[in-house]
């Protein structure tokens, strides 16, 4: 068993041939703060990244009759953004009947506030739907007079691997850092022509009020060429329930048509019942941008929920159709297929889905 | 087209899943297997929480703290409001439609997503089984221990941990349900060290007034809460009396064991706020 996982994450880590989603920035190859607010990606766009949805993304962009674009800022001081996403899903579990709905899965409102063009502002993140409001980022941020360097401090999320959209990936599940679990503290980050690297001391408490003496150390640091990027992670948490220490590395390459994901990550956490407990997670992931507005995302995910047992693994192979007819809108049709262990019904489903997602 | 042949032929070789040999619906070596699901706390714990909820709400980064272990559950769920609407108790007993996991589970609660968050939502006859559960009075996890005197642990904050503010209650539970008629500040009594870090120099400092609050019978679970302004950074001790003129006591009379097994001790616990000493 070992020398499979071995294989999966040489094959994961290294191979030039295998692949992985913040693949706009690997297929174009630039960082992720040439398009979105935060320096770390996710959340708001930027002007740029804006324009960018509007004319280079989409099939078609429709003609507005030369009027002013949606670029986001309203004025220099106030910038605003939105981002909803609403599916229809089935989901097929065995020995269970099989579920189909339609849902939000969420609508968030950005805003931006600067008080000092290019250097200082404030930024807010609020999810406002389903169920009631909830903020998921409100930081102050502010960049040196180079922009190679800022801090912000308030409620982030939390600088690690690969920002993936989806956030019932692996990757973004294991580790428990992702759009769901932002944290609070302080973060700092340096932004160069190809380095991108971020350390945050954080509550450790994902968002929840501080509960003991220890917090969250976590450092990202990533490498970017316009052909290839390639980064580590790390996070140390030293909480009262228990240690948990997250390492990872992650990788993305442009090859043609296709631009690779890849990233693997080895957690320790005891506090678990039992004790410490080691997983392994894994994402490879393919997105063949077909032609302008089409793309087709391939991912295989790996899980080890536990290295001290054999025969619990899991996996995730997901085939999803991106298409993006107009600017600032995509459809995406999608399949994935869980295979785990023949005793849980849950790890062995399927889902179909179709979601909208409007964006600007 | 060859290079997505390539990466279709890269991506399966990412792995397997594993064939789950000796192992139990939860993944874990096989210990006798979950029983079916029935409207009762272990059931319920072992087919729904473990498996499902654990996947992110456990150890050090459980979200909002709320840690859905076996260790944990019972004493974080039961009675205990919630983080996200505190007007609501995650689960009050007999009454399934204003208990705040209700809510989360069938998606109707007025904050955040529906559980369990990025997996499909539970089968409504499952949901229905926990309904029924906390419908049923919401009845803990049965005792493990028939012949063993009760014994208490720490849930929040649990012994010796160091917390950086001052906590919302200190959350106690017991291994069975204790005479909760005895219980008073005559045989519980919490004290701080008077910022020497020790209970033996006749400084300590008596914290009052202790409300004492039961948030469960079986197994009990307590809650004692001071006024915020009580709370100082300094060594803090709980003491639950298994001895004495008025121990705490199970419903047959037996005095608690202290955690050591000899019926008849004390239960003495500690933990610091500010981490300083």
């Amino acid at each position: 068993m070992r020398g499979r996982i071995g294989w999966a994450l040489v094959c994961l880590m290294l191979s030039g041939t295998v692949f992985a989603e913040p693949y706009f920035a690997v297929q174009q190859g630039v960082k992720c703060v040439t398009c979105h607010v935060n320096p770390t990606g996710g959340g708001m766009r930027n002007a740029f990244g804006d324009t960018w949805a509007r004319t280079i993304l989409p099939a078609h962009t429709i003609d507005t009759g030369g009027g002013e674009e949606w670029s986001g800022n309203l004025n220099r001081f106030v910038a605003l953004g939105a981002n909803l996403r609403a599916s229809g899903s089935y989901v097929d579990t065995p020995h269970q009947q099989s579920q189909s709905a339609f849902d939000v899965d969420e609508a968030r409102l950005y805003l931006e506030l600067t008080a000092i063009e290019n250097r200082l502002s404030v930024y807010l993140d609020q999810r406002v739907a389903p169920g009631g409001s909830n903020n998921l980022e409100a930081y102050g941020r502010y960049w040196s007079a180079d922009h190679s360097w800022y801090i912000k401090a308030g409620q982030m999320y939390l600088p690690y691997g690969l920002r993936l959209e989806d956030d019932s990936a692996f990757t973004r599940t294991v580790p428990g850092i992702n759009m769901t679990t932002p944290d609070r503290g302080v973060e700092a980050g340096l932004e160069t022509t190809h380095w991108s690297a971020q350390f945050a001391v954080t509550n450790g408490t994902a968002s929840g009020s501080e509960n003991d003496q220890g917090k969250q150390y976590s450092a990202r640091a990533e490498y970017v060429l316009s052909a290839w990027r390639a980064g580590a992670s790390y996070s140390f948490n030293d909480a009262a329930a228990g240690q948990r220490q997250l390492a990872g590395v992650f990788t993305g390459v442009r090859t043609g048509p296709i631009a690779w994901l890849a990233e693997g990550d080895y957690v320790t956490d005891d506090g678990f019942p039992e004790g410490e407990r080691k997983q392994l997670v894994g994402l490879l992931e393919a997105n063949w941008l077909i032609s302008q507005g089409n793309n087709l995302k391939l991912t295989a995910e790996y899980l080890d929920p536990d290295n001290d047992v054999d025969e619990d693994e899991q996996t995730r192979y997901s085939a999803v159709w991106e298409y993006t007819p107009m600017q600032f809108l995509q459809l995406r049709l999608g399949l994935r297929v869980y295979d785990g262990i023949p005793q849980n019904d849950l790890q062995n489903r399927k889902q179909a889905f179709v979601q909208m997602n409007a964006f600007f | 087209m060859r290079c997505m042949a390539l990466a279709a032929a890269a991506i399966g070789l990412v792995g397997c899943a594993g064939n789950g040999d000796g192992l139990d619906e939860n993944g874990r070596p096989i210990q006798g297997g979950p029983p079916p699901l029935t409207a009762t706390f272990d059931s319920i714990q072992q087919n729904v929480f473990t498996p499902i909820c654990t996947q992110c709400h456990i150890g050090a980064g459980a979200p909002l703290g709320l840690r859905l272990d076996e260790a944990s559950s019972y004493a974080m769920l039961v009675n205990t409001p919630s983080v996200e609407v505190a007007s609501l108790l995650r689960v009050k007993p007999g009454n399934p439609d204003a208990s705040y996991l209700i809510q989360k589970l069938q998606g109707t609660a007025a904050v955040g997503s529906r559980m369990p968050l990025n997996n499909p939502p539970l089968p409504q006859a499952t949901i229905d089984v926990i309904r029924q559960w906390i419908t049923d009075g919401a009845q803990g996890p049965s005792a493990t221990s028939g012949m063993a005197s009760p014994a208490m642990r720490g849930v929040s904050p649990a012994a010796d941990d160091i917390l950086a503010a001052a906590p919302q209650e200190v959350l106690v539970q017991a291994t069975t349900e204790l005479d909760t008629t005895r219980l008073s500040t005559d045989n519980i009594s919490l004290i701080r060290s008077g910022l020497d870090g020790s209970f033996e120099e006749g400084n300590e400092v008596i914290m009052k007034p202790l409300r004492i609050e039961v948030r469960s019978m079986q197994p009990t679970v307590v809650a004692l809460m001071l006024p915020k302004n009580q709370w100082v950074p300094d060594s803090y001790q709980l003491t639950i009396a298994g001895a004495g003129p008025a121990p705490v006591t199970d419903m047959t009379g037996r005095a608690i064991n202290g955690g050591n097994g000899t019926t008849g001790d004390d239960f003495v616990m500690h933990f610091e706020i500010g981490g300083t000493l």
